[in-house]
């Protein structure tokens, strides 16, 4: 049995059309932003993940496996034949290879072999300083930022009342959030680098990018401070507390996991960003670890190498081949994943707060 | 009761003692400190207008310095000479041009071989040698005088570089040392005589010149088409134009006076309105920020014209349109994208989208866009391609918000009228929240004029400014950029060389650029925000 038509169904008309196809319009336009992150994401995915798991090597001491990628550091790629075979080879081991093979060969009385390697730098090994001097400047920059900013935050949003300097502050966090972040990296290389002359040095990275990002913080921190309510504040004040311990015991408690969660953000643009330590901080190539230093004073003074730099390097640097390209691609893809990592767990933990907390 | 049993009774005060530090009760100690801490944002601020103006402002003291060399030592006077060259190359530039078209057109339509095409053209490669040779009279001179005037300029600084080795022995308090560096005083007028001298020489040959491009354009070879014989007459009405300038060129160096002081003001007109960017150069260095900024300016401009429809776009959709489902996956995706840090993007670009976007240009039928096919992989195209991926976000989000601002009674209102969904969107929703919208775009391009790696990546770097006679081709030519510069040179300048100082400038630029776009986001949301009551 058919259903008989039904008699209150839009009619389709020219105007109806004309909506919708406008509206599929504006969705295609979303599907396409959507597509191209996914494009993006996907290609570095697809080509960087094989570096890594190609990486992977079973060792002889007690963590029996490691990953040659991630926790070695970087070194020039020898290529040559040998055998008529094509070898590809780290540095190290390169060198390592040819006095034995020349000694042989002296064992035996020939002539040492002739090598004609083409070599390509940084092109095996892995990344580790650099993960090593991201995590490092991560963690310094975020604890300078969430100090200065999240006591920011407190004056403006509990101890301020509306005036010309909170206006004034408003406004400088307003600004300082639009400032480009190559403009913060001539400013910390002309304040820290030179004026204090704390040359090219972790500490001086940490400064440029925590002001960098405290206006994210702020923000970040005022929007928490502001979700408390007010009559959590009341209650305390009105027991006889005063401002400080309402703040510490009533306020702050609450907001804490916001402040933080927000504050992941903030931790992924730190990361991500190359230009404010191009000049501040970052090395193209350093043989030492950051804990491997004389005194512990010269801990901060030290320059790193760190992952948004040394993709710079190796994309630009040097030229692109099936033997650069491994390096390029699980660089970029190791950073990706990190920063993909950081941003998920905010946005992940925001919703879950946002439903957690009701007052 | 009497009033001596009855208990003493103390007043209410609070006896314990408050602790005090500088005068301040603890309350008042940690006010100070939040307060101080707030107050960070504007010492930033301040420090960062500060230490940019500090490593900067010499740079006009020194530019001034370097632009008087440039008159004193004749550089400029070989200039005016060399410019008359220059001019005659742009023509044969022309002249070549009008060749490659009728090449295609005897290949491609007439459907010649290549030797019948040559053989064709002799008469117009015979007029092109004739026409390229009229200029060796003044290129021999003014080979000859970039020799003399580079010589007085290495004299100078090597001078310079003396006086100042003293100046240092002095502070050391070495005289001895010091009175033996030798130092002789230049005298300009001397060094310039035989610079001078060539004047009547010059005066010959350019008039040689004229006459022998008389001669050459007096009969120009008949081409096949009425279009190539028009260009051809251009052509020749352009050398004509061309030879008119020669008494002004004449004139320039009767007057030329190497005494001439340079105004304070010509080096900062020399910084805004140079176009040309040239350091490191062995004849004359240059600081005009016109072609980095025109590359800024021309990238962002490509990038917002890709970003705003879609982020805007999006932002209708997702607000309005979408399904409370579809809203919660595409908010935290286009979240995520803006996480993908410019590097990344860059690399990509390098790798990937600007080989694509060239074998797209080549594909034969997409010949009739405007610029392709191209042949450079990176240009202003892939960069504003992928500025766009990091605008998108941030227009997205603010403009979402103020779509989300919009009270609900408008939409009501609307409906109850009888407007349907997509008049209430378009009439009702988007112009209350365009200030909005707009203040989202303008912070969008805060966004991508401040991006660096992207464009040093990817924007291809050429310090030229784009050739905008070619229409909107212009979009495919390689460009460079003022955040590109600065990453790309200061790794390798000299400490407080003018050069150094140069880079501290555009960063200054593109400071008050940023602080510029942010006053106007903040003032257009003010001004045009609609009353919501």
């Amino acid at each position: 049995m058919s259903l008989p038509p039904n008699p209150f169904a839009a009619k389709p008309s020219r105007a109806r059309a004309a909506e919708k196809s406008v509206f599929w319009v504006f969705r295609l336009a979303t599907y396409l932003v959507l597509a191209c992150g996914a494009f993006v994401f996907g290609d570095i995915v697809l080509k960087g993940s094989g570096t890594v798991l190609h990486g992977f090597k079973t060792t002889e001491q007690f963590p029996y496996i490691t990953n040659t990628f991630l926790f070695e550091s970087p070194e020039s790629l020898y290529v040559f034949e040998h055998d008529g075979k094509k070898v590809e080879m780290g540095d190290k081991e390169y060198r390592a290879f040819r006095e034995s093979v020349e000694a042989k060969a002296k064992l035996a009385g020939q002539p040492a072999p002739k090598f004609k390697a083409e070599s390509y730098v940084y092109s095996a090994g892995g990344i580790w300083p650099c993960i090593v001097g991201t995590v490092l400047l991560v963690l310094g920059s975020m604890t300078i930022a969430l100090t200065l900013g999240v006591a920011s935050a407190i004056y403006l949003n509990e101890y301020a009342s509306d005036g010309k300097i909170v206006r004034y502050i408003r406004l400088a966090i307003l600004n300082l959030a639009g400032v480009p972040s190559i403009v913060f990296g001539l400013f910390g290389f002309g304040m820290f680098v030179i004026f204090l002359d704390w040359n090219v040095s972790l500490l001086a990275g940490w400064f440029t990018l925590a002001f960098m990002v405290l206006p994210v913080v702020i923000t970040a921190s005022e929007e928490a401070l502001k979700a408390v309510p007010k009559g959590f504040r009341e209650g305390s004040l009105a027991l006889g507390a005063t401002k400080w311990q309402t703040i510490r015991s009533n306020v702050l408690p609450y907001a804490l996991p916001g402040i933080l969660t927000s504050s992941i953000l903030g931790i992924a643009r730190v990361a991500g960003e190359t230009a404010p330590i191009m000049f501040t901080a970052a090395y193209v190539v350093r043989d030492k670890l950051p804990w491997d230093v004389d005194k512990f004073s010269d801990f901060f003074f030290q320059g790193v190498m760190a992952l948004p730099y040394h993709i710079y390097v190796v994309s630009s640097k040097i030229p692109q081949n099936e033997y650069t390209e491994r390096v390029q691609y699980g660089t970029a893809f190791v950073f990706l994943g990190i920063v993909a990592l950081i941003a998920t767990t905010s946005i992940v933990l925001r919703n879950k707060l946002r439903g957690s907390y009701k007052w | 009761m009497s009033l001596e049993s009855a208990p003493t009774i103390r007043p209410f005060v609070i006896e314990k003692a408050r602790t005090r530090l500088f005068g301040l009760t603890l309350d008042e100690c940690i006010h100070a400190f939040f307060g101080g801490n707030a107050f960070m944002a504007v010492v930033v601020l301040a420090l960062i207008t500060v230490f940019l103006f500090r490593e900067g402002a010499d740079f006009f003291g020194q530019n001034r310095a370097n632009l008087r060399i440039y008159r004193e030592a004749g550089l400029e006077y070989v200039d005016y000479m060399r410019q008359q060259e220059k001019d005659h190359t742009a023509l044969t530039r022309y002249l070549f041009d009008v060749r490659m078209r009728t090449v295609k057109y005897l290949t491609g339509v007439k459907g010649l071989t290549m030797a019948q095409t040559n053989a064709q053209l002799a008469a117009f490669d015979d007029f092109s040698s004739r026409y390229g040779d009229t200029v060796e009279p003044v290129r021999g001179i003014v080979a000859d005088l970039t020799e003399v005037a580079t010589a007085i300029k290495t004299k100078f600084t090597v001078n310079e570089d003396a006086k100042e080795g003293r100046r240092q022995l002095l502070a050391g308090g070495k005289k001895d040392e010091a009175a033996a560096v030798a130092i002789t005083n230049l005298d300009f007028k001397a060094e310039l005589a035989p610079l001078v001298g060539t004047l009547p020489a010059f005066k010959d040959a350019s008039a040689t010149f004229a006459k022998n491009l008389e001669q050459v354009v007096a009969t120009v070879p008949v081409l096949p088409t009425p279009e190539l014989q028009s260009r051809m007459l251009k052509f020749q009405q352009l050398t004509r134009d061309y030879i008119a300038t020669f008494p002004a060129t004449i004139h320039e160096l009767e007057t030329w006076d190497y005494t001439k002081p340079v105004p304070f003001t010509q080096s900062l007109t020399a910084f805004v309105f140079g176009r040309e960017w040239l350091t490191a150069s062995f004849w004359q260095d240059w600081y005009g920020v016109i072609p980095l900024l025109v590359g800024s300016l021309m990238v962002s401009f490509i990038a917002l014209v890709l970003a705003v429809p879609l982020g805007v776009g999006a932002a209708i959709y997702v607000n309005q349109i979408a399904s409370a489902r579809e809203q919660k996956l595409i908010k935290p995706a286009i979240e995520f994208i803006s996480a993908i840090p410019s590097v990344v993007l860059g690399f990509f670009g390098i790798a990937v989208l600007g080989q694509l976007l060239r074998a797209i240009s080549q594909v034969a039928w997409l010949d009739w866009i405007p610029g392709f096919p191209f042949a450079e992989r990176l240009n202003a195209l892939t960069a504003g391609c992928l500025l766009a991926l990091i605008a998108v976000p941030t227009i997205f989000t603010l403009a979402e918000d103020a779509l989300n601002n919009v009270p609900r009674s408008f939409k009501e209102a609307s409906f109850a009228l009888g407007a349907s969904r997509l008049q209430t969107v378009l009439r009702i929703i988007v112009p209350a929240s365009l200030s909005g919208i707009v203040s989202a775009v303008l912070l969008g391009l805060g966004r991508v004029i401040g991006e660096t790696m992207v464009v040093l990546l990817c924007a291809g770097n050429r310090i030229a400014i784009p050739d905008f006679t070619a229409g909107l081709a212009v979009v495919t030519q390689p460009v460079h950029t003022m955040t590109g510069i600065i990453a790309q040179e200061m790794g390798e300048v000299v400490r407080g060389s003018i050069h150094y100082r140069a880079l501290f400038i555009v960063g200054i630029v593109l400071f008050s650029l940023a602080l510029l776009i942010n006053f106007l986001a903040q003032k257009i949301v003010r001004k045009y925000r609609i009353s919501i009551g």
